[in-house]
């Protein structure tokens, strides 16, 4: 197919097919070049539009006092948005520190460890967690771990303890599919010369397979890194959207992406060009994930 | 094979062209949206209407008063339902005022909480974060839960207004996005507070007594209780056609004399305005 495509000839083309199948496969080629151009055309008009309304931002409030601002209260103008800053870096640290340990070990149990059997029913189950819509995993959050952590810390329930652990659980399916994707492009060679040396499974897999494997982990660990810092509606529900710095972890706080959704709706003026300004800030954070997982897999490959 | 994707976006096509061609079908249906608070009246008799008028649907969303001021002023729907009076920016949106209910704003506690009566200064301390222990207010000794509602909501600006004095609510209180999850989560934390409208209190919460008066049926009739509200419908101009006509149900005593009672309103005809 492809040597037919990329025939610089038409009248080559009809010599081997009939025009009616040539056009048909123009027709489609095209098609989906139009697809796939739709796409860069979302992502370019989507950064273009937010970029003109979230500009003014840091213009007309101040770089200094919107990013550094400790106090956010649009009713009184004030617009510091580090309190939500702070907030997004603690969500998203604790859910990382949470659920990468349980998705590395559930890649390397369902790469090294688990039989055939075992693994078809666990690999499909963890998936499964991804395909779960996220305000189930807020509902969740909020009618069942919440009073449970609320009676433990004599709160409310709502705060980042609550966030991670329900974001821990989000992250899984991502960092888990992915890093058993790298464990399991390691060659078997790798695997065999280690028992070979004598090595128990363990010794294997700590002290060769996850160093062998650690980039593809890594780039894993990052994107679910981008899933924690853009999940929004389950956070919502369960972190109590108090856009101040928490005391401790067990007292409401808010994150840029729950304090977006929060004030949309009635949001005018300078503070809605405040919003827009913080949606740069995750664009800019979520392209700069992106980057270092491509770099990163750039590494690897000349390695 | 090939055939098939082909069909598929022949199809795709067609329904999205079809889907165009049938949303200026606005003509037979009423947009109301706004507050969350006034949302059972106005979908309640929004079924009514239905049943009056089969061929007209009225669609109603809560979404907070002041999304529905914005929505309403911008045309995006009919009628704006509020549970807060204008803002002084928004008097210049020509917006028109059918005050359609009167409703008290109850500060609830869970039931296990002894505190059976607050002055309406001390309920402004709680909320501003002033007294932080209850046994400041006469109760056991437990840290207070503030539970507050977000900023687009009618309640809170009314709450602010009458109680708070306008002044700033204690910033590290939870901020909850509706009237219902406020009721449940104070249901289930002993030491939390928080305030809803009054026809949304039931046995899960307790109403807490201000200036010594319950709000009840009787007090909010008599206007002995202290923080009371109008709510509103909103629209752009003076209403005409469907929107008329369904505001007009609203007004009538079909709507006003069962549904806004049951809700725990009062009916805006029981007071003179």
């Amino acid at each position: 197919m492809a040597e037919h495509t990329g025939a610089p000839e038409p009248a080559d083309e009809l010599r081997l097919v009939t025009r009616a199948t040539y056009l048909r496969e123009l027709t489609l080629k095209n098609l989906f070049l139009l697809c796939a151009f739709v796409a860069v055309l979302g992502v370019l008009l989507i950064f273009v539009f937010v970029g003109v309304r979230g500009w003014p931002a840091f213009t007309e409030i101040g770089v200094r006092e919107f990013l550094f601002g400790r106090v956010w209260s649009p009713s009184t103008e004030q617009f510091g948005i580090l309190p939500l800053i702070w907030g997004t870096i603690l969500v998203m640290a604790g859910a990382l520190a949470l659920g990468t340990p349980l998705a590395v070990a559930t890649a390397v149990f369902l790469s090294e460890i688990a039989t055939p059997r075992v693994r078809s029913i666990v690999r499909p189950a963890v998936e499964l967690l991804a395909g779960i819509p996220s305000v189930i995993y807020g509902f969740f959050g909020l009618v069942m771990l919440r009073p449970i952590i609320a009676e433990w810390s004599g709160g409310l329930g709502f705060g980042a303890f609550t966030a991670w652990i329900i974001l821990a659980i989000m992250i899984v399916p991502t960092i888990a599919t992915l890093s058993q994707d790298a464990l399991e492009s390691v060659p078997d060679g790798i695997r065999e010369a280690s028992y070979a040396m004598g090595a128990t499974t363990w010794q294997t897999i700590y002290k060769v397979l996850l160093p062998a494997a650690k980039i593809g982990i890594f780039d894993a660990v990052i994107l679910g890194m981008g899933r924690a810092i853009g999940e929004t509606m389950a956070v919502l529900m369960v972190v109590g959207n108090a856009p101040v710095f928490p005391k401790d972890v067990f007292s409401p706080l808010s994150t840029l992406t729950t304090q977006i959704v929060m004030d949309m709706p009635y949001a005018v003026g300078l503070h809605r060009t405040a919003l827009f300004g913080m949606a740069i800030i995750l664009f800019v954070v979520s392209m700069s994930l992106v980057a270092v997982v491509r770099l990163l897999s750039r590494l690897g490959e000349e390695r | 094979m090939m055939r098939r994707p082909i069909l598929l976006v022949v199809l795709l096509a067609a329904v999205l062209l079809s889907a165009c061609t049938n949303t200026p079908g606005r003509s037979d249906q009423v947009v109301v949206t706004g507050s969350t608070t006034i949302l059972p009246i106005a979908e309640v008799s929004a079924e009514m209407f239905h049943r009056l008028r089969p061929d007209v649907r009225v669609l109603v969303s809560g979404v907070g008063s002041s999304a529905g001021i914005e929505s309403v002023s911008t045309g995006s729907s009919d009628i704006g339902t509020s549970s807060r009076d204008l803002k002084s920016e928004e008097g210049g949106l020509g917006l028109v005022d059918t005050p359609i209910a009167y409703d008290a704003i109850a500060v609830i506690v869970n039931q296990s909480n002894p505190v059976e009566s607050l002055t309406k200064a001390q309920i402004k301390a709680i909320f501003q974060g002033k007294i932080r222990d209850w046994s400041q207010v006469g109760g056991r000794g437990g840290s207070i839960q503030l539970v507050n509602r977000d900023e687009a909501s009618g309640t809170r600006e009314a709450f602010s207004k009458i109680v708070m004095d306008k002044e700033p609510f204690d910033p590290t209180a939870a901020v909850l996005p509706g009237t219902g999850q406020v009721r449940a989560v104070v249901a289930q934390s002993p030491g939390a507070v928080g305030y809803i409208s009054y026809g949304f209190v039931n046995r899960s919460v307790k109403a807490i007594a201000v200036e010594g008066v319950r709000p009840s049926e009787k007090t909010v009739f008599s206007g002995a209780y202290p923080i009371q509200r109008t709510l509103h419908f909103f629209t752009k101009g003076p209403a005409a056609g469907l929107a008329r006509s369904y505001i007009d149900f609203v007004l009538s005593d079909s709507v006003q004399k069962t549904i806004v009672g049951e809700a725990g309103f009062l009916p805006v005809s029981e007071r003179s305005r």
